[in-house]
């Protein structure tokens, strides 16, 4: 119990009041000007935990959403080739026929049929070179120029493609493959669907029946329109990944604003109540430091 | 009793009056001086002399008033609480500050701290693992891994010259230590021989205390006083000043945060055989404990326990990125070897060592061997490495995190100790400071007092004017 007060106690006293008060108002004024309720970590060492936690997952969301935004750029340009390859191979199926009529046909019009089936083996070829930004999108993690390549000189096919898969990570444990399986599109070597037309050409311009080719077209085409379905599946999961991304990713940054930011009316009024208890401060301290005992005798 | 003795006794009562009067000057004049303790005038009636023989006559009265001495109104108990309440309070405020300071270089949470870093230098490895083989996400990779390494070696460089200042720091608070003591114990002197020779030493008294709270803010030093007036002070146990010698002490151990470890700093007396000094509190106290090394359990000292923080940041990374990057290959097919290096010497911290291990983006080693050569999957598996439970990120988190909750506990417990401090002092306030009403009161009491003391001198002059100059002249 403090029996006797001096006016030093008095000035100490208002003093550490009103450095206390303004201590609080500037932290309010702080946070309601920046509008970060944690400027550093001791501010809520708990948030923090949180807010680095969503700052990373925040970061490596929006990292799969470019990973996915390029993937759906592949299976696009995999799915446009295979969709012009299909074009390409029911016109060769259609020769293909007219062709085994063989007896309507002189060498002529045989040899304008061959023609044509070169052409479109020509147009399958290119779909199947395919590229995306300078990548054989058929020819896996290869770093060759084009999937498929035909010798000049002996009319044979190569098959670039490597054992690896193009994969894109859209969610953390979650990858898509986004290249075209062109092994198993187009077929490699012999048995590939170039070297089938390169045959099939041959066989009329020599006359041959040439109707035994249609089944083996139809093959090729099955193998091409079931990789379409696989395409098509996979963009699919990558839009569906996307959206879920996006909605994620809203929540994550409301989290984060949830956990930085400064609830603003909240802020403004503490800010209110403690100038107001600032402005009582100074009154008080001025109307104590006034008055002494000499102010009323002479 | 003579007529003249009430002269005499009315005089002692005019200087008694005055001298009291000066006290309250003083008082007066020392009212906002720091440190200054309240003194007042300490009176006592003057007995009468006693009876020359068995016949004499008259009344035995008083003989008046005298000063036997100008008392110092202080309390040693207040005094020695709020000691020892500046001592905790001094002590937990260098840990705060430090810690504060400490905090302040971390930057996090922000888009700018090593978190972010590492998250855009795992982000790298995916865009390069989208696209193997091009120049422009390889040098990104690069590039984000020479940041994410300036990053670390900033923070490390931070917390190194820290603890640089807070040495030099430590080593002109340990001068000071000694200079006043060597002030204490100036003072000591004085103070005795003025007390012997019968003087008023209230001031140098007054001057001694300012000193002995310094002594106790900085080394949490405790003061006895002793019979002849002089004041032992003592840092744990062992007497740093005692009557008027000072022993001195100095700071010894690293100069560099490297070598701390092995030659911890710490403060020891000059005379050898007192050893080590055990500090009971104080801000060296405090900045002693920040200066001391790492140990097991992670309680070392904050800077060395923040560096090591960032060393095994640094391990980490370096291990876990290599361990799956010496695994792939390069597009030309060369078999990718380290990614990052710690340097071959010892000597050299890891966050100081962590750099490139090649800065040519083709060295980037993103496919697993057997595949094709834009194949991207190493790349993705250290990518990776960001989301695993014991990645360098959580390390990171946790680092940061653990600051955080020390500087908050840090700073609540300084704030806690400041009040009681501030409690202290105002007790101690209350018994010495100079309250201006009190000292007019007592202006007006002793003015009072002297004017009575003049009347009753007029008195007597009246009467014996009335004696000397009217008597005898009966019918003139």
């Amino acid at each position: 119990m403090i029996t006797r007060i001096t006016h030093q106690m008095t000035q100490r006293t208002s003093l550490e009041n009103i450095q206390t008060n303004l201590r609080a108002m500037s932290k309010l004024q702080g946070q309601a000007s920046s509008l970060r309720r944690i400027e550093k970590p001791s501010d809520d060492p708990a948030g923090t935990a949180q807010a680095l936690r969503l700052r990373s997952e925040s970061r490596a969301l929006s990292q799969y959403d470019r990973n996915a935004s390029d993937g759906a750029a592949w299976l696009n340009t995999v799915d446009t080739a295979l969709t012009t390859a299909s074009t390409q191979l029911t016109r060769a199926r259609t020769l293909a026929i007219q062709g085994a009529n063989s007896g309507t046909m002189n060498a002529q019009s045989r040899e304008a049929i061959a023609q044509e089936i070169e052409a479109a083996r020509d147009a399958l070829l290119g779909q199947a070179n395919t590229t995306y930004l300078g990548r054989a999108v058929f020819a896996g993690t290869s770093d060759a120029g084009a999937a498929f390549d035909r010798d000049a000189v002996t009319g044979t096919y190569t098959y670039n493609g490597s054992a690896g898969t193009v994969e894109r990570r859209i969610a953390e444990d979650v990858t898509v493959r986004v290249d075209g399986n062109g092994g198993a599109v187009f077929g490699t070597g012999a048995t590939s669907v170039f070297a089938t037309l390169d045959r099939l050409a041959a066989d009329l311009r020599a006359g041959a029946d040439v109707s035994g080719y249609i089944d083996e077209i139809d093959a090729h085409h099955d193998a091409i329109l079931q990789e379409t379905a696989t395409i098509g599946a996979r963009t699919n999961q990558i839009d569906a990944q996307l959206q879920a991304n996006a909605s994620k990713k809203l929540a994550v940054k409301a989290d984060i604003s949830a956990v930085e930011d400064v609830d603003l009316a909240e802020t403004l009024v503490n800010l209110q109540a403690q100038e107001v208890a600032y402005k009582a401060a100074l009154g008080a301290t001025s109307r104590v430091l006034q008055p002494t005992l000499l102010d009323f005798i002479r | 009793m003579t007529s003249f003795s009430t002269l005499s006794t009315a005089l002692s009562a005019l200087t008694t009056q005055r001298a009291a009067l000066d006290v309250a000057g003083q008082n007066v004049a020392n009212v906002n001086t720091v440190g200054y303790t309240r003194q007042r005038a300490e009176t006592t009636s003057v007995s009468a002399i006693a009876s020359a023989s068995r016949f004499s006559s008259g009344l035995p009265v008083g003989q008046g008033v005298t000063v036997t001495g100008v008392s110092r109104l202080g309390d040693i108990f207040a005094d020695a609480r709020v000691r020892s309440s500046t001592s905790l309070a001094s002590d937990l405020l260098s840990r705060a500050d430090s810690l504060t300071r400490l905090e302040s270089t971390i930057t996090e949470p922000s888009d700018k701290g090593v978190g972010a870093q590492l998250a855009q230098f795992w982000a790298s490895w995916q865009d390069l693992s989208n696209n193997p083989g091009e120049a422009a996400p390889a040098q990104v990779v690069l590039e984000s891994a020479t940041m994410l390494s300036d990053a670390i070696r900033a923070g490390y460089q931070a917390v190194d010259t820290q603890w640089t200042e807070m040495r030099t720091q430590v080593s002109a608070l340990v001068t000071e230590v000694n200079t006043t003591a060597n002030g204490i114990a100036e003072l000591n002197g004085s103070i005795r021989s003025v007390t012997v020779s019968g003087g008023n030493a209230n001031e140098l008294m007054d001057k001694r205390d300012m000193l002995i709270l310094r002594m106790s803010e900085l080394t949490g030093a405790t003061a006895r006083p002793m019979e002849d007036g002089t004041v032992t002070v003592s840092i744990g146990g062992n007497p740093v000043v005692s009557g008027d010698r000072a022993y001195g002490l100095h700071l010894e151990g690293a100069t560099k945060m490297t070598g701390a470890a092995s030659d911890v700093p710490l403060l020891a007396w000059d005379r050898t055989s007192a050893g080590p000094v055990s500090l009971d509190g104080g801000t060296l106290a405090g900045m002693i404990a920040a200066l001391a090394p790492a140990n097991a359990t992670g309680t070392g000292g904050m800077l060395a326990e923040a560096a090591r923080a960032y060393d095994s940041l640094a391990t980490s990374l370096t291990t876990k990125v290599n361990a799956i990057h010496s695994t792939g290959v390069t597009t030309t097919g060369a078999p990718g070897g380290d990614f990052y290096t710690l340097g071959s010497d010892p000597a050299v911290p890891p966050s100081l060592a962590l750099t490139l291990a090649s800065t040519d983006y083709r060295n980037i080693a993103a496919a697993t061997p057997g595949n094709g050569a834009f194949d991207g999957s190493v790349a993705d598996r250290i990518a990776q490495i960001g989301t695993a439970v014991d990645s360098p990120d959580r390390d990171w988190q946790r680092f940061v995190v653990d600051l955080g909750v020390n500087t908050q506990s840090a700073v609540r417990s300084a704030t806690v100790a400041e009040s009681a401090r501030s409690t202290a002092e105002q007790i101690q306030l209350a018994q010495t400071s100079v309250d201006i009403d009190e000292e007019t009161i007592n202006m007006l009491a002793f003015q009072r007092a002297y004017q009575g003391a003049a009347r009753v001198m007029t008195t007597v002059d009246e009467m014996l004017d009335t004696l000397i100059n009217r008597t005898g002249v009966v019918g003139r």
